[in-house]
């Protein structure tokens, strides 16, 4: 690790999908195309999205989640016993429907076209892991240093845990997060004997749950399946699930990155709120980075890391993926100086918000001006680096 | 049994328009439909029959009822947006376009409920606009699929019910 430079660039992991992927992501769902078939297509996309990632200067990058329908679902390839229903199929469970009505609503889609994991049986990862099959190709095509975005533990029980369904295999939404726990874990150990360098826990859903009910209709779908339960409670299920994932982790650089979604264009049509509440909660995380977007007023100021950051590192989100307009190095340069006030600059990591495709049918941007973003990002780097030093 | 689309035989349906087509006697039965609704004898709960069929209307809670069903301007909505959804499947299916998911989202807004509650006498109770959004997927070209949902809002009993603005003849009639 040591031969990382201050202020490293990385990404949050999506990248825009190009059109023939997302041909062959509707042919493997709908069983038309083999997963081999599948994967020779997702292979020259994933060798796109590492190209533009290092022409851009990404010095830890990712495969763009190409292979990912989404940052969460994609789990039901990877681990039996999730199935990927409709919000359709599960709408006469869900003890809120009204609130759910408004959610659908709010991002106009119907309910046969939100696909959401579900846990149907006791869950066993298949032979490709969660991520390995990623891991092993993305080894082998690049010599950069890799992260890998895992949806994270609270993330997956909160979404894929549906009464009625799920009940039937595991006794209670906490057995079923200690079970996540134990499968990521087993697969943060995997991706680290494969050489990964870093692997980022997702879990942008711990925004909806401290912005509450009155602001349901901009929440995340999967979170919104069913009501709202004490946030407090919920917060510290999240840490205790987080810390269960990572113990006895050692080798690999673990983090978590929070956002209050990035999935689409309009600013009004996402949460917003800072990370006031959430950073006591963030703090107590055993992990070694928290990647945290900052780039829009909608995510509070840095201020509100100062009293919790504590000896974590930062992945500093520095750039909006969702906008046309590119942030000048200078840009970047003012807002990461404004959090030297308070951290040392050898716990900084540069990132974009959150990811530039984080569904795989909605991008947020194309890949010229996320490239932009990227290199914007790294000549900022550079001058930083000028202006505090080598590591 | 013949040709299966979107779940309906094909045969059957071209058989049924056929005899719509040429025996006056069946149109003259599918060209009225009845319903009663009884008041369950305590607060906002009204029960519909209709054929050999049942179901409750009541009120939500905000308006004083026991949030049991959907009240009765919610089932006006539905009642569109259900004859909306089996226009298009009967259009779809006459053209062998098959669906693979329908859904359509309903939104009413009432002129002036206050009317209603006696509170005003400005502009009336009814709905003045409602909106009815489409999702479709469909193994048809977007334009395909434009046209059998013209021809079904074109088409549609409930839709020309509400946009014709029907005579209701209403009539009380004292029972000691």
């Amino acid at each position: 690790m040591s031969k990382l430079p201050l202020f490293p660039v990385t990404v949050v992991g999506s990248w825009p999908r190009p059109r023939w992927l997302l041909e062959a992501l509707r042919l493997k769902r709908e069983g038309k195309i083999s997963q081999e078939e599948f994967d020779s297509i997702a292979d020259e996309a994933v060798l796109l999205a590492v190209k533009y990632q290092e022409d851009a200067g990404v010095e830890i990058l990712s495969d763009g989640e190409q292979r990912r329908d989404n940052f969460y679902s994609f789990v039901a390839d990877k681990i039996r016993g999730i199935e990927l229903k409709t919000v359709a199929e599960i709408v006469d469970l869900v003890p809120d429907k009204s609130r759910f009505e408004t959610v659908l609503r709010s991002l106009d889609v119907p309910a046969f076209s939100i696909r959401n994991p579900v846990v149907t049986s006791r869950l066993e990862v298949g032979a490709r892991g969660i991520a390995r099959d990623e891991a092993s190709f993305l080894k082998n095509h690049t010599r950069a240093l890799i992260k890998i975005p895992l949806p994270g533990p609270y993330l997956l029980t909160r979404s894929s845990w549906v009464p009625g369904i799920s009940d039937k295999h595991y006794r209670s939404r906490e057995e079923l997060g200690y079970e996540y726990a134990k499968i990521l874990r087993d697969e943060i150990i995997a991706l680290r004997d494969l050489g990964v360098f870093f692997v980022q826990l997702d879990e942008p859903v711990l925004s909806e749950v401290v912005y509450g009910p009155d602001q349901s209709q901009q929440t995340f779908m999967c979170a919104a399946l069913f009501s709202r339960r004490n946030p407090r409670e919920e917060l510290e299920f999240a840490v205790e699930l987080i810390n269960e994932t990572v113990k006895g982790v050692s080798g690999i650089k673990v983090g978590i990155h929070v956002c209050r979604g990035n999935w689409s264009r309009r600013e009004d049509a996402l949460l917003k709120g800072d990370y006031v509440p959430l950073m006591p909660y963030l703090a107590e995380t055993k992990v070694e980075q928290l990647v945290l977007e900052f780039a829009t007023p909608r995510a509070g100021d840095v201020e509100a890391l100062r009293d919790y950051i504590g000896d974590k590192e930062l992945g500093f989100g520095v750039v909006n993926p969702r906008t046309d307009e590119v942030e000048k190095p200078s840009e970047i340069v003012a807002r990461v100086e404004k959090i030297l006030r308070f951290m040392d600059p050898g716990k900084i990591y540069l990132n974009p918000d959150c990811g530039f495709g984080t569904f795989a049918e909605a991008p947020v941007n194309t890949p010229k001006t996320a490239f932009n973003k990227l290199r914007s990002m790294r000549i900022a780097a550079e001058e930083l680096r000028r202006i505090y030093g080598e590591r | 049994m013949g040709e299966m689309i979107n779940g309906i035989d094909v045969e059957k349906l071209r058989e049924l328009l056929k005899q719509a087509g040429e025996n006056r006697e069946f149109v003259s039965k599918i060209n009225k439909w009845s319903a009663r609704v009884r008041w369950l004898g305590s607060g906002f709960n009204f029960r519909s029959y209709v054929r050999n069929h049942s179901f409750l209307i009541s009120e939500p809670s905000e308006l004083g009822g026991p949030d049991s069903s959907p009240n009765a301007v919610e089932y006006v909505i539905s009642a569109l947006g259900a004859c909306y959804a089996t226009g298009f499947i009967l259009n779809a299916t006459k053209r062998g376009v098959r669906v693979r998911n329908l859904e359509i989202a309903l939104e009413g807004e009432i002129d002036n409920i206050l009317v209603f509650l006696g509170l005003s006498s400005e502009g009336h109770p009814g709905y003045k606009r409602i909106y009815a959004k489409a999702y479709v997927d469909a193994e048809a070209d977007e334009r395909t699929i434009k046209e059998i949902w013209e021809e079904t809002v074109r088409t549609s009993p409930v839709g020309n019910t509400l946009t014709r603005s029907v005579e209701v003849i209403p009539e009380v009639k004292v029972v000691r």
